[in-house]
């Protein structure tokens, strides 16, 4: 057994684990923080998506041990200090962008990072960055709708 | 699937990363993992020992030598070969090569020297090396060695490396020619069924000085395509006949036949890339 030490969130974990066990089941099973999924742990889902130094990774093609003093973010990590839902998770809300919501912190994951590294986004240009996450629901509108949405929020409150 | 059991390791210098190579039963470098992990839960390696180049920090730099040759990390991201200015400036062909490959989250972990030594004959940079003429810096507690990229990859999965080298860096010549690379798949993360790279000089009397084009998805693997562009290297650009340059070519080539393509599929679609591609770089 390995013992990995990380921080998520700006907050140290430590945890023993096989060198052969997956950073996403790292963080759901030994950390018990449940709110990053695992879809086709193919890599293709994008479910799993968390992002490692501001950068979005997927943790089902990740050893837990590689994230050895890594610095991750995941879903839990966006709301506000008391418990207020964060300009993604508002717009994905209010754009009614999940169903079943499955794929949905994934996604989130990657609108945190696309709205703040990208110039304003057009609709296909969001469809383009997105195709490595995949909604099973086939909700695409709506989700771009709130990525939309939520970069527009983003750069009101940067003025 | 889980990947089956092994030892894993950490090195944080690259003396003690060879010295493991060298020591451990089965070694299999891991880098980014994202060609590995997957075939790691295929159980298409069942390695006894993974050793992580993840803690090795000057397997992470790009540099341009005194020849003008960019040197490239192993473990630099696609990431970084897409934002990096050295490469942006000295090889676009490579920059825009990394573009194509896989989605946001697989360029921001994969690595190059990774992907490389991979050798997946469907995979996206082997057809840039190859017309870049780019070599692999093999290290070992043997030596160095540097071997050309058209010597390194032996096959589908198959390279020169030995069990107790590295792949460290890789050495890639300045090129600012026009260049154009071109990939086909289904779904973009998927791997091409077909994909083209090339490079080209035409001089100002309309001849075609230089032209290097190279193809992949083939089952052997990539492949400069040296019969085409002896065909039409020094001819004027108005005089060549790239039909059937091009389909003495291709139809020579065996590429794979799956369930993404079967051979003559793959042989018709390449035969039209190959004319766009070449037409655009001429013109």
């Amino acid at each position: 057994m390995v013992t990995v030490n990380l921080t998520i969130n700006g907050k140290e974990y430590s945890g023993e684990t096989e060198p052969r066990m997956l950073l996403v089941h790292f963080i759901r099973d030994v950390l018990k923080l449940k709110g990053t999924h695992i879809g086709c742990d193919t890599g293709h889902c994008g479910a799993c998506t968390i992002q490692w130094d501001g950068k979005p990774v997927k943790s089902c093609q990740i050893l837990a041990v590689q994230a050895q003093g890594a610095n991750l973010k995941t879903v839990e990590g966006l709301e506000g200090p008391n418990g207020e839902l964060s300009i993604e998770q508002e717009s994905f809300r209010e754009k009614f962008a999940l169903q079943c919501g499955y794929c949905t912190s994934g996604f989130l994951m990657m609108t945190n990072y696309l709205i703040r590294n990208n110039e304003e986004m057009t609709r296909e240009e969001i469809r383009e960055k997105l195709h490595g996450n995949y909604c099973m629901c086939t909700g695409y509108q709506q989700i771009v709708d709130a990525v939309q949405d939520a970069q527009r929020k983003y750069f009101a409150q940067k003025k | 699937m889980y990947p089956t059991e092994f030892e894993y390791y950490r090195p944080k210098t690259l003396d003690e990363a060879l010295e493991l190579m060298k020591t451990v039963e089965e070694p299999k470098v891991i880098a980014g993992g994202q060609s590995l992990m997957p075939m790691l839960k295929l159980r298409f390696y069942e390695p006894a020992c993974l050793i992580d180049l993840g803690a090795i920090p000057e397997l992470k730099q790009v540099k341009l030598d005194e020849g003008g040759n960019l040197r490239i990390g192993a473990m630099v991201t696609h990431f970084e070969v897409i934002e990096n200015g050295l490469i942006r400036e000295n090889a676009p062909i490579l920059a825009s090569t990394a573009e194509n490959i896989g989605d946001i989250q697989i360029r921001n972990r994969g690595t190059i020297g990774g992907s490389i030594c991979e050798a997946d004959p469907s995979a996206d940079y082997p057809p840039t090396m190859f017309v870049l003429e780019a070599s692999i810096v093999l290290l070992s507690k043997e030596g160095r060695r540097t071997v050309r990229i058209e010597d390194f990859i032996k096959g589908p999965y198959e390279t020169d490396a030995r069990e107790d080298e590295i792949a460290v860096e890789i050495i890639v010549p300045k090129s600012t020619d026009q260049y154009h690379v071109e990939k086909y798949a289904r779904r973009k993360a998927d791997f091409a069924v077909v994909s083209v790279a090339a490079i080209a000089r035409t001089a100002s009397d309309g001849s075609i000085e230089e032209l290097r084009i190279a193809a992949g998805a083939l089952t052997d693997g990539p492949e400069r395509l040296k019969s085409l562009e002896s065909a039409l290297k020094g001819k004027k650009k108005d005089s060549v006949d790239l039909q059937t340059s091009i389909s003495e070519t291709v139809d020579a080539l065996t590429p794979i036949s799956d369930i993404h393509g079967g051979e003559e599929y793959r042989k018709y679609s390449l035969k039209m890339m190959l004319a766009r591609v070449i037409k655009e770089l001429i013109e």
